[in-house]
């Protein structure tokens, strides 16, 4: 379970420039839901992420995960229990190594990385396997380098690297705006299929109101910092794009977007 | 991987034409490898001083020598290749022109025992270029005969402002024994030392600032690499330049107790000369430190300065100024 | 001539040395290291003052090891620590390292000739006192860049190894698999720092001497034979970095050597180093654009 309790986050504090992002912003998120978060741009989506990956520094507030505070440890430690999935496809991948070493780097994600062989061939079928989940042919490539992937080809394998350790939470920033509506429809339904076969808690962040009400089991309109929808369980369940476009449309407009 | 192969073995065939090339050339005539550590005036000198020398011994270029001479550009992995060179090359003789120079003549020497003469250098004990089949001259400074020439020129001064690197070991020395045999002549030492020649002009400042007397060069390479500059600020305020070497002098500093380095070289050149005729062999002739030095001063600087020449300098003096 | 194909040689294999140390810093990590500069007259100077002490010469090794290793460390914790930026973190400890070799060995330190050095001291002259000390110094040197290159190739094999690639390839992908990367780059910089003193010992020992301007422009000569190296190399997959590395430092040095055969001044020298590395990069870039025209 993730909670952030009273949060606040103040940009170019003292200066004319100062914006309060964040003033007292509270959010749970239980154990095995899926969280699509919507809003305009400004509307403190990714800086919420950024928050909770440990990225960006908070004023006052705590980050919680199943009640233990997690404000006083560093970006990276924060990631033994978590995975992300980036915008960029390229970050969540090395583009100059193999997929076989590119597993194997997620595969040993958090354990201490000595001096003992880095490509284990024993676990190959395994990664194989997890590839080929995906359907896209990938678990033949084993010995090609990811910069000679395509963007969705490399998201994908970004997917399932995020997803090979066990998490508590797997983090989705946009992880679908950088690639072509037929890509990323298809990066989408395997996000989807692999949060549901890990039983994942994910929050995802995404532009796409079709993807937010299609997907997850719960969803979360932003505006200025604050959660102007929380719709879950049945309510979700009944809704149709159309019902959020009109209150997106208005705070957008409001906004100038 | 084709293509590599073949450019590989293209690139070592043009290598091999071209050390061919090189390697046969006149077999008959005893080759001399000189090896200078840069372009410099000083060291132009010894080099040009160093054939002269071979020439009074009786030595014709051509007939009883050639000469391979190469330039390091200061860079001490060159000065490695071109001993290296030299010994591949089965030279009669190599001629280290600075420290640095010598000691990659004498590290690539090692194997085939060829002889080494070496030049400029102050302290061949201190650089163990002293045993072996090494010998050479020293260009050990008269720092005695220059603190004396001070006095005599500036009966009033103090302190002396000297600039030096602190990496040039020729320079550490004497800045060493300038402080210790200062006190005799009534002086004391101010030395400010650079690490680079970028940093000269601006401990030249430092030094004017501390109001020294006058300033005494060394034969640093990046000191006297700007001199010009040096003398333009020190001429601004008025204080005297003593120079270590005629070259200095000619370029504008009042005076200088200092060797000739061209006497120098012909000093070099005579032993190289006993070596090639086979008189003496080089692990027998011990190297020699030039005792005779020169008193060099240029009148218009003098004059400038306001400085009056006693009478006793003004007749050893020889006159030093560009033409 | 086949003395100077040795000895040359002899020089592209000790500083293979170097350019190892270059390629981990550039290549992998990215990270243009200036410590070069000083931490490979460091390991002449630790080497120097050992070997006149009366060191073995085999200890001189570990301990130019050890000195280039905390230089690297020096530089890491300058820029990974307190922020500076990677330029300017080398800079410092390279200008901070100037005054300590001075410290440890003067301006100067020769190492007479009475001293044995590695290519002199046993077992290399109980198994190779028959051959001329040229001969040696290319055994040796061989034999040590040979040893260097495949521990590197394994290393870069390891769990390890594959860390410190991936920080160069994607620094953020390193904090997503939970590790410091912080840490990642300082390793990698006293890894590849370690082995530029180890280089500088060498040249300290084949020399017999150190000089306290002996570092000047090392760094550059390394990224001269890194990328004439990988290159060449290019197209070849599965040429390792390390072999690029060693072919790159023979090159330069048969180059360097052709110039002075053929008498060229030393003020071109320099000139014709950059024309060189200036056509090695652009036949290389055609190559490229070659192939992807064809493909």
């Amino acid at each position: 379970m993730l909670e952030m309790r009273h949060i606040s986050k103040i940009y170019n504090a003292g200066t004319i420039t100062q914006m309060c992002l964040f003033d007292d912003f509270n959010l749970t998120v239980g154990d095995g839901e899926f969280v699509s978060v919507v809003g305009s741009n400004g509307s403190g989506k990714t800086s919420m992420l950024n928050i909770i990956c440990g990225s960006i520094p908070i004023d006052e507030g705590q980050v919680l995960i199943n009640g233990q505070s997690i404000d006083r440890m560093k970006e990276y430690e924060r990631y033994r229990r978590m995975g992300r999935v980036y915008q960029n496809p390229a970050l969540g991948t090395c583009p100059n190594m193999t997929i076989l070493e590119n597993m194997s780097l997620a595969d040993h994600k958090g354990k201490r990385f000595g001096l003992s062989g880095g490509v284990n061939k024993a676990r190959a079928g395994y990664y194989k396997e997890q590839l080929a989940g995906l359907g896209l042919g990938l678990e033949d490539k084993m010995n090609v380098k990811l910069g000679a992937l395509s963007g969705g080809q490399r998201q994908a394998v970004s997917l399932v690297m995020a997803t090979l350790t066990p998490l508590d939470f797997l983090i989705l920033d946009e992880h679908t705006a950088a690639l072509d509506p037929h890509t990323a429809e298809i990066i989408m339904r395997l996000t989807d299929q692999v949060v549901k076969e890990k039983k994942l808690t994910a929050i995802m962040v995404t532009h796409n109101l079709r993807y937010a009400v299609e997907y997850g089991s719960r969803l979360l309109m932003m505006d200025k910092g604050k959660i102007v929808m929380d719709k879950s369980g049945e309510e979700k369940e009944t809704m149709v794009t159309d019902d959020i476009l009109h209150v997106f449309n208005r705070i957008s407009i409001e906004c100038g977007n | 991987m084709k293509k590599t192969v073949k450019r590989v073995v293209c690139a070592v065939a043009a290598a091999v034409m071209v050390f061919g090339g090189a390697a046969c050339g006149k077999k008959e005539v005893p080759v001399i490898g000189i090896s200078q550590y840069g372009e410099h005036s000083s060291l132009d000198n010894c080099r040009n001083g160093f054939l002269k020398g071979l020439e009074d011994a009786g030595l014709k270029e051509g007939t009883d020598y050639s000469v391979d001479y190469q330039n390091a550009g200061f860079d001490d992995n060159i000065c490695t290749q071109i001993g290296q060179n030299f010994s591949a090359k089965n030279v009669a003789l190599m001629c280290g022109i600075a420290t640095n120079a010598a000691t990659a003549c004498f590290a690539a020497a090692e194997d085939k025992d060829i002889p080494v003469i070496f030049t400029a250098i102050s302290d061949p004990v201190e650089a163990k270029l002293d045993k072996g089949n090494i010998t050479g001259t020293s260009d050990k400074l008269p720092i005695e005969a220059q603190l004396d020439l001070i006095r005599k020129l500036q009966p009033d001064a103090k302190t002396i402002g000297i600039l030096y690197t602190t990496s040039e070991p020729n320079s550490v020395s004497a800045i060493k024994e300038y402080q210790e045999k200062a006190g005799a002549y009534g002086f004391t030492i101010e030395a400010l030392g650079v690490t680079a020649q970028s940093e000269v002009t601006q401990a030249t400042d430092t030094l004017i600032s501390k109001k020294v007397d006058c300033f005494s060069n060394l034969t640093d390479n990046n000191v006297v690499g700007v001199l010009s500059s040096v003398l333009e600020k020190t001429n601004e305020a008025g204080i005297p330049v003593y120079g270590s070497e005629i070259e200095q002098v000619v370029k504008g500093c009042v005076a200088a107790a200092g060797i000739d380095y061209y006497e120098l070289g012909r000093q070099t050149g005579a032993m190289a000369a006993k070596v090639l005729k086979g008189e003496a062999k080089t692990s027998e002739i011990p190297y020699e430190t030039i005792t005779e030095y020169g008193i060099y001063i240029n009148s218009g600087a003098i004059t400038e300065m306001g400085i009056t020449v006693p009478e006793d300098v003004a007749e050893k003096a020889i006159e030093a100024q560009e033409e | 001539m086949v003395d100077l194909i040795i000895s040359t040689v002899t020089q592209g294999f000790i500083y293979a040395l170097l350019s190892y140390g270059i390629y981990i810093t550039y290549k992998i990590l990215d990270f243009p290291d200036l410590t070069v500069d000083g931490s490979f007259p460091l390991g002449a100077a630790v080497t120097a003052l050992l070997l006149v002490k009366g060191g073995n010469p085999y200890l001189t090794l570990l301990a130019a090891l050890a000195a280039g290793a905390l230089a690297g460390l020096v530089t890491g914790i300058i820029h990974v620590c307190f922020k500076v930026r990677d330029l300017l973190a080398g800079i410092i400890t390279m200008t901070a390292l100037f005054s300590i070799n001075l410290q440890i060995a003067g301006s100067n330190l020769a190492v007479g000739r009475d001293v044995a050095t590695l290519f002199t001291a046993e077992p290399v002259k109980t198994l190779f006192g028959s051959l001329s000390l040229l001969q040696r110094k290319l055994i040796v040197s061989f034999f040590l860049m040979l040893l260097v290159k495949l521990l590197l190739d394994l290393y870069f094999k390891t769990k390890n190894g594959l860390l410190l690639r991936a920080a160069g390839d994607n620094e953020v992908l390193v904090t997503s698999l939970a590790k410091d990367k912080g840490k990642v780059k300082i390793l990698g910089l006293v890894i590849a720092n370690a082995l530029v003193a180890l280089c500088g010992c060498l040249v300290c020992h084949e020399q017999r001497s150190f000089s306290a301007t002996m570092g000047t422009g090392q760094m550059v000569f390394g990224l001269a034979t890194v990328i004439i190296g990988t290159t060449i190399f290019k197209k070849e997959g599965f040429v390792k970095g390390t072999t690029a590395a060693v072919a790159g430092s023979v090159i330069y040095k048969i180059c360097i050597q052709i110039a002075i055969s053929l008498g060229l001044p030393a003020n071109l020298l320099k000139l014709v180093t950059a024309v060189l590395f200036l056509v090695i990069l652009v036949v290389g870039n055609r190559q490229k654009g070659g192939g992807r025209a064809n493909a």
